[in-house]
């Protein structure tokens, strides 16, 4: 756990007395800790009115950063390109398709993600980029870090429906509600998730010589 | 005929060879190249597999780089992900025709077929061959031969869509149809087929193949296991095939056709066949000229030989082209004139008497016996009178030089078939033919006449006579050896008679006694021992001692008793028969003293030789000999030799008496005084001994003429050194005389008579004791 992650938790809670916080550990089947599984928290009785949001996903040593991204519906994302070279990235993905055609530097417009669900991103330049954006309808959702934890804060207290979503699971574990009370809850959670394989990439310019 | 078959057996010899290396070539070029053509296939259709490997190999690779390709086309994406069957039907088709695929299906992740260019609703149906998407889902991608629902067999190629995640399979079929097979075929230089076959039947699917061999080829892999190559039969045409998996229920079959193969080694041996057959033809026929060139020539040398063989020599050998068979011409023809040279030769060493060129006496008794039997003709034999004589004085070679001159004018007496002959010596014998008496006694005056004429020999004129004795046939006899005989008989009887010639018929049957063929009793004497040497014994009268005695010759005749010498010593110097009797006189006295000599008695004897004895070229080896093999000394012997025996040829005579004196045997003047020699010649011979006549010592008692010859001789003989010996003392006066003349030593019956060798050794010990007394 990076110290920001702890200090925006104990942020949190001084915040709103009554806000809670909730830790989730997820695990293969195997007990290994899985990276990069998105915990999302959707409120049963109303979901807070939107706020605008941005994110960025960028495209750095022809890779997307970050690999997973989740961000609420109508979160506008940049595609902010930092390699010397153009980009072409693209989604066919239901719940978001679009195009950015070769583009060098930030786009002037971001890619507004207005409606949930999952959108897996390529290059059509770089075959072996892929990422991952889940599209959720909740401000409540976190990302589990290389040791497998996600830590949800400043949740308020209620009934949640808790889901899991891994970019490689083999099946989406089926969601369920969850109390969310005064006190900090904390949670394990198994995940059987796919080994990531890396495509092939080419070689760059540089290491060709 | 013989030439004939050789002239074909140097052909058939030839071809023969010719053609059975010809076979062994084939034969090997044959197997040689059926052996190659068996390796090129194997090689062939292992090469050939190789290369469809490589092939099918390299297509998979492009099929699915081009699938792969495809699948990242972004606009081929764009479209599949928009899930709507009809757009993603038209680029399906679209896109599959830019590479070459007729089949294209798509499939979602889930194994649903989503589109289908062979179907128009393929949405909801499961896809046909879940075998290649469960090779993909773990490997990316997977290729591999199907048959499709219509039939057909395609390569078919499954490729992921990413977008990035996988969002559908795309499936790519690639025909596999007879233009596969050809474009194959073209590249591996094989025929190709494929077919599917499970355990009932095979079915073909596509074919390089045409007709009929298309239709049979299924029927003919029933057989045929993977991998291993076979050789299959369609009619008349052979195939090494080879069976390969293509895909899991397919196979493709390699094929190389053996007549192709073959082919140009076909061609190859039909050309060596035309070579070999054109070469054959040509050698026989080169061989039959070239057989005929050696054998005609050989031909006719054959029957050139055949000539030479029946004798006649006459035919010169043909001139042939200068090769060998020519150069065996040359040698034939020289051997030939060889033949005939050496056979004149030797016909005239048999029928010729090389002195005279005159037939000899084999020729004469062949002449005679062809001539007609009962026929009349005459023999008649010639000896020159007094030849021997004429031999004696003027010596052989002038003797024979004689003859032959004779020999020429005699036979220009006769005419052919008459013929002159020389029988031997100085006797010639005539045949004439057709004669009768008067004929014959008319040859006779001829014959004289011709001999009346003198000889002319080196400026001098000789007169020869002869005499002639004459047989007739058939009254004197049938055969030759009879007529020759009795004519020689007649003629002995003309010589003695001084009368010219004698016809045999006028002395009858019996020949006369003493003439009884003298020669051939002499010969016979020598053979029986008939003849007995005496010994005379010579005393030395100022001693009284025998040391020398004379030998002389005794013919102890069967029916006449002991003849003397004189009675036929001069007939045999006279016919020569002298050179039979004193070698053997020589001998048998020498092996005396020898004898004599071992029992002590030491005794040197005198032997007699004669004139023609001297002459003899052979007499002082036989001395030399004689004396050696009986270990006598040379002195140990004396040689008498008369005056008128060195008169004959003194320079011949000289030289012998020479090479008797080196030797150092004793030489004797015997009956000194008889003839002209003087002793100024004698002096100059080499010579110990002077030997008087008897007939003046019988008188130096009456005539003091003799007595003081004698006494004069002594004294010039002392003075020139030589011992003077006195024979004929027949008295005791005489004896005495002698003694007191100074003679050295005394022969005679005075002495003694000549004696038996056996009564020598008595008669001089009781001499010597009769001394003493
Ligand atoms: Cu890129």
């Amino acid at each position: 756990m990076t110290l920001k992650y702890c200090l925006a938790a104990l942020f949190a809670s001084c915040l709103s007395a009554q806000a809670s916080t909730l830790e989730v550990h997820v695990s293969t089947p195997a007990g290994k800790s899985v990276e990069d599984a998105a915990v999302v928290l959707e409120p049963v009785a109303g979901i807070p009115p939107p706020r605008e949001a941005r994110a960025s996903i960028a495209q750095q040593d022809r890779d997307f950063v970050p690999y997973v991204t989740i961000v609420r519906t109508g979160t506008a994302i940049d595609f902010p390109n930092r390699d010397p070279l153009k980009h072409h990235v693209y989604s066919f993905s239901s719940a978001k398709r679009f195009e950015i055609k070769l583009y060098a530097g930030k786009p002037a417009q971001p890619v507004i993600f207005d409606k949930p669900g999952e959108v897996a991103l390529g290059c059509n330049i770089h075959d072996w980029m892929e990422a991952y954006v889940l599209v959720v309808n909740t401000p409540y959702f976190a990302k589990t870090s290389l040791q497998g934890r996600a830590l949800l804060a400043d949740v308020p207290p209620g009934r949640y429906r808790l889901r899991f979503w891994h970019p490689r699971q083999k099946a989406e574990p089926p969601a369920h509600e969850i109390e969310i009370g005064g006190r900090p809850a904390k949670l394990e959670q198994v995940m059987d998730v796919a080994a990531r394989v890396f495509k092939p990439r080419q070689p760059t310019d540089a290491e060709l010589y | 005929m013989i030439f004939r078959s050789l002239q074909y057996r140097i052909a058939i010899v030839f071809v023969g060879l010719l053609i059975l290396v010809m076979a062994l070539m084939l034969a090997m070029v044959t197997r040689s190249n059926e052996r190659i053509v068996a390796a090129e296939m194997t090689r062939e259709i292992s090469a050939g597999a190789l290369v469809f490997k490589r092939v099918i190999e390299q297509n998979r690779r492009q099929l699915e780089t081009a699938a792969t390709v495809l699948s990242a086309d972004f606009a081929f994406r764009d479209a599949i992900a928009t899930q709507d069957q009809p757009t993603i039907r038209s680029v399906l088709r679209n896109h599959g025709a830019r590479i070459g695929a007729k089949v294209m299906m798509v499939i979602n992740p889930a194994g649903e077929l989503i589109a289908d260019t062979q179907r128009g609703d393929a949405a909801s149906s499961s896809y046909p061959v879940p075998d290649l998407l469960a090779v993909a889902e773990t490997q990316g991608m997977s290729t591999d031969f199907k048959q499709m629902r219509d039939g057909q067999l395609y390569q078919m190629v499954l490729v992921p869509i990413l977008a990035p995640r996988l969002i559908a399979w795309v499936a790519m079929g690639f025909p596999v149809d007879d233009r596969w097979a050809v474009d194959l075929s073209q590249m591996t230089g094989l025929t190709i087929s494929v077919v599917r076959h499970d355990d009932k039947s095979t079915a073909l699917l596509a074919s390089s193949l045409d007709g009929a061999r298309r239709l049979a080829l299924p029927a003919e892999l029933q057989t045929l296991a993977q991998d291993t190559p076979k050789l299959l039969s369609f009619g008349d045409e052979h195939f090494q095939t080879l069976l390969l998996p293509l895909g899991k229920s397919a196979s493709v079959v390699l094929q190389r056709s053996l007549e192709q193969a073959e082919a140009p080694y076909r061609s190859m041996q039909n050309a060596l066949y035309s070579i070999v057959m054109g070469a054959i033809a040509m050698f026989v026929l080169g061989s039959i000229l070239f057989s005929r060139r050696i054998a005609g020539p050989v031909n006719q040398l054959a029957a050139v030989a055949k000539r030479i063989q029946e004798g006649d020599y006459a035919h010169p050998v043909p001139t042939l082209p200068p090769d060998e068979i020519g150069q065996l011409a040359v040698s034939l023809d020289r051997m030939r004139q060889g033949i005939a040279e050496r056979e004149q030769k030797i016909l005239k060493l048999a029928y010729e008497d090389t002195l005279t060129g005159l037939a000899n006496r084999v020729r004469f008794l062949e002449t005679f016996d062809r001539h007609p039997k009962g026929t009349p003709a005459a023999i008649a034999v010639l000896d020159l009178d007094r030849f021997a004589m004429i031999n004696d004085a003027l010596g052989h070679p002038i003797g024979d030089r004689l003859l032959g001159i004779v020999g020429e004018r005699l036979a220009n007496i006769v005419a052919p078939p008459g013929l002159v002959a020389r029988l031997w010596g100085d006797e010639f014998a005539f045949l004439l033919m057709g004669a009768d008496e008067a004929v014959a006694t008319r040859f006779a005056e001829l014959l004289h006449a011709t001999l009346r004429a003198p000889f002319a020999l080196d400026g001098q004129r000789l007169d020869v006579g002869g005499s002639l004795g004459i047989a007739l046939c058939p009254q004197d006899g049938q055969d030759a050896n009879t007529l020759l005989r009795r004519a020689e008989l007649a003629m002995y009887l003309a010589k003695r008679k001084q009368i010219g010639f004698v016809l045999a018929s006028g002395i009858g049957g019996d020949p006369p006694h003493e003439h009884l063929s003298l020669i051939g009793e002499m010969r016979e004497a020598l053979d029986r021992l008939e003849f007995v040497v005496h010994y005379q014994p010579k005393l030395d009268p100022s001693t009284g001692r025998i040391k020398t005695a004379e030998a002389l010759l005794r013919w102890q005749h069967p029916a006449k008793g002991l003849l003397p010498p004189l009675s036929f010593i001069p007939f045999a110097e006279q016919t020569g028969f002298i050179r039979e009797i004193t070698p053997w006189l020589l001998g048998h006295v020498i092996a005396q003293t020898a004898r004599w000599r071992a029992e002590g008695l030491i005794i040197v004897p005198s032997i007699n030789i004669s004139a023609r004895d001297l002459l003899n070229p052979e007499l002082v080896e036989q001395v030399r000999k004689l004396t050696a093999a009986h270990e006598l000394p040379p002195d140990g012997i004396c040689l008498e030799i008369t005056e008128s025996a060195l008169m004959e040829d003194p320079a011949l005579a000289l030289e012998h008496l020479n090479q008797l004196a080196a030797y150092g045997t004793r030489i004797s003047i015997d009956d000194y005084g008889s003839g002209q020699a003087s002793l100024a010649y004698l002096k100059t011979l080499p010579v110990h001994e002077l030997k008087i006549d008897q007939t003046f010592i019988r008188s130096v008692i009456d005539s003091p003429k003799d007595a003081a010859i004698v006494n004069s001789t002594i004294l010039l003989g002392h003075a020139l050194g030589l011992k003077v010996v006195a024979e004929g003392a027949e008295t005791s006066a005489d004896l005495e005389w002698l003694r007191n003349s100074g003679c050295d030593e005394v022969q005679g019956y005075g002495i003694a008579r000549p004696m038996p060798a056996a009564e020598l050794p008595g008669w001089i010990a009781a001499f010597a004791w009769k001394l003493h007394q």
